[in-house]
């Protein structure tokens, strides 16, 4: 695991990858191919989306290998890879996006939301920081219960300044709740760039003062990454409590998809399009043997096709209607209890197949 | 049929769902070794231990989220914000979060989780204010302010067993009152109904918390002049049973409706909105809202005493009601 003493990290010395078996690391590399891809092709759909472009090595590298029965509460940005590595319908996540009546929510809940009974935690409200108080108090409920499962939760470099940040990170070291946080630092909150809003250089510095690990990272170098979260993950299984995970990246679009960015410096986004992290991760699968030019031109087309697929079926998906509504639905009848459902089993979050 | 204190109702309420339901877990400033604030979780930790009477940092946004994660991988949390007053603080994590998750997810989650927290004016005059409205102008939340120690322990049940995020306001000036019989059953509360304390013919009082019992005191004083007041204990505050105040409006055609919180914009202003909806033509004269004026909460003695809403508050109500 890399350390706070080693910032040199977040600039991109390359990771020894002998841990992660080639089948994961390939697994891992086309997670962040579709997320490049299904990322683009819901930018032309809307222009409005939050564009992840340039921080799919976290979010990959994050979410890869959870089980079926962790909970998962990704960042507003690019969740959409995270429900699509746990079974999510490529389909009905681009219907999300464009407020079809397919969506996951009938049209209800944000466009970045995804399916709830796969084990995440929703995005119900456009405010940041709750979420990271929810998924805290998911394992609040698993420390609670004596099990070994996990809770994976991100948000970007701005949440990190909301006080629910602070109050859950003091609470979930004070109890060692199974839980790893993420900060997917894209360097901006909005308009603003990190140096304006922060006063220090590294959001993991902080992990110390409030009593647990903290890891920063190059955020475009997935491998080393997801070696991170799986050892972060294995300390939260074992009931030894937190991680601070910092994966320091650069996103590459807008705030949304037809923000113009001009307040930022064009020098920056050419600096870090030099690192993209999608053809880095490519190069280093062909580099370490595992595939060929040719391999990777078929990630690509996959992805493609895989995606226009489900655009067709979600432009071709009708608008919600008034029955979507649901006159009475804000309170659940009385005498209902989910707690019968049975846990979810399944394999870990992975790329082995997308639903379209 | 014990006897029992509002408070000891309350703590009843939650003994007995822990000792049926494993899930079921309190946490919250003080409530283990101190007994929480008031004694509103004594006993508790004796009983159940720190891990299911869980002492928390003053952290009431993190409190609250842990309470619907908890209760979202099928829990069943009770968190205790010590004081209404603190609820700002936590705000967003009730409003934005465990309100919607239900609507939100197209029904696919259920947020059973309670927040308990006092509110009024109480014997130690500290934290008095009241924002039991804003809550019920959510959509999502259960609102409940009971004011009887069987409803203290029975409506803790029934929050409890509740699929959704309860609001559980207790008054203050209510807990260490005189104890009243309660039955050894606890009895099925039921969520979506205000109690009928007095029937009477002439006026209907719908009051809530403390209010409940200085409308009894008015209408014991007013009987011998013969004015007979049906009390209604709102008790339910949202969803709010308006079919119980027009049924008794219907009856009485005089409505006052009185609370310890500030007027504008308290429950009160939507009680009588939804009785001139649907009851326009049963009244025969205008509704008359009892609540505190639009100022903050002052702390001496004469101070508050002018401010809160008193007795003769509600009898000079009852009488402008059946005089126009």
């Amino acid at each position: 695991m890399a350390s706070l003493s080693t910032p040199t990290a977040f600039l991109g010395t390359p990771s020894p990858i002998d841990g992660i078996s080639p089948a994961d690391r390939l697994g891992l590399v086309r997670a962040m191919v579709l997320s490049r891809v299904l990322e683009r092709a819901c930018c032309e759909l809307n222009p409005r989306w939050f564009p992840a472009e340039g921080e799919e090595a976290v979010i990959a590298g994050a979410f890869y290998g959870l089980r079926p029965d962790d909970v998962a509460a990704p960042h507003y940005r690019g969740p959409f890879l995270a429900y699509a590595m746990r079974g999510a319908s490529l389909s009905r996540l681009v219907a999300q996006s464009i407020g079809r009546a397919t969506g996951y929510a009938r049209g209800r809940a944000l466009g970045f939301t995804g399916p709830a009974d796969l084990g995440f935690v929703p995005w119900v409200a456009g405010d940041l920081g709750t979420t990271i108080g929810v998924a805290t108090g998911c394992a609040l409920g698993f420390h609670y219960e004596g099990s070994d499962r996990v809770v994976v939760c991100t948000f970007g470099d701005g949440t990190t300044n909301r006080g629910d940040f602070h109050e859950a990170l003091n609470l979930a070291a004070v109890w060692k709740l199974p839980i790893v946080y993420v900060c997917q630092h894209n360097q901006y909150s909005i308009s603003l760039h990190s140096s304006q809003v922060l006063p220090i250089e590294s959001v993991a510095a902080r992990a110390p003062a409030y009593g647990m690990p903290g890891v920063g990272l190059d955020g475009n170098d997935v491998f080393a990454i997801h070696e991170a979260m799986r050892d972060a993950v294995a300390r939260a299984r074992d009931g030894r409590g937190p991680t601070l995970v910092e994966a320091r990246t650069y996103r590459l679009g807008g705030h949304w998809a037809s923000d113009p960015g001009g307040y930022r410096h064009p020098e920056d986004e050419d600096r870090w399009r030099q690192r993209d992290p999608v053809p880095r991760a490519l190069a280093d699968l062909v580099d370490a043997g595992i595939i060929d030019a040719s391999g990777v031109e078929s990630i690509w087309e996959e992805a493609r096709d895989v995606v226009s697929r489900a655009v067709a079926l979600a432009q071709a998906a009708p608008e919600p209607g008034a029955m979507d509504l649901g006159a009475s639905e804000a309170l659940a009848a009385s005498g209902r209890d989910d707690r019968q459902r049975d846990p979810r089993t399944g394999p870990p979050a992975g790329a082995d197949a997308w639903r379209e | 049929m014990a006897r029992m204190s509002f408070v000891e109702g309350l703590v009843e309420g939650m003994r007995h769902e822990m000792r049926r339901d494993p899930d079921v877990f309190l946490m919250g400033q003080d409530v283990g070794k101190m007994g929480g604030a008031m004694g509103g979780s004594r006993g508790l930790i004796e009983e159940f231990g720190g891990h299911r009477v869980r002492e928390t940092p003053i952290s009431e946004s993190a409190m609250v989220g842990a309470a619907v994660g908890a209760a979202l991988v099928g829990k069943r949390p009770i968190v205790e914000i010590s004081f209404g007053e603190f609820l700002p603080t936590c705000m967003s994590q009730v409003v934005l979060q465990a309100a919607n998750l239900h609507y939100m997810t197209a029904g696919a989650l259920t947020v059973p989780m309670v927040l308990r927290t006092r509110v009024g004016d109480g014997p130690y005059r500290g934290h008095p204010q009241c924002f039991e409205a804003w809550f019920a102008h959510v959509p999502g939340l259960r609102v409940l302010m009971p004011s009887t120690a069987a409803d203290a322990r029975d409506a803790m049940v029934a929050a409890i067993r509740d699929p959704n995020p309860v609001l559980f306001f207790e008054h203050m000036w209510l807990y260490h009152g005189v104890r009243e019989d309660v039955p050894d059953e606890v009895g099925s509360f039921d969520l979506d109904r205000a109690a009928v304390r007095r029937p009477g013919s002439d006026v209907t009082v719908a009051a809530t918390g403390w209010m409940v019992h200085k409308a009894l005191e008015a209408a014991r004083l007013l009987e011998p002049e013969g004015i007979d007041i049906e009390v209604i204990d709102l008790r339910t505050l949202a969803p709010l049973d308006l079919d119980t105040v027009a049924a008794s409006v219907r009856k009485t055609s005089r409505l006052v409706v009185a609370h310890e919180a500030w007027k504008v914009g308290g429950i009160g202003a939507e009680v009588t909105a939804a009785i001139a909806e649907s009851c326009f033509y049963d009244l025969a004269a205008p509704p008359v809202r009892i609540g505190a004026p639009h100022f903050p909460l002052p702390m001496t003695k004469p101070l508050r005493d002018a401010f809160i809403p008193s007795v003769e508050d509600v009898i000079d109500a009852v009488k402008r009601v059946r005089a126009a």
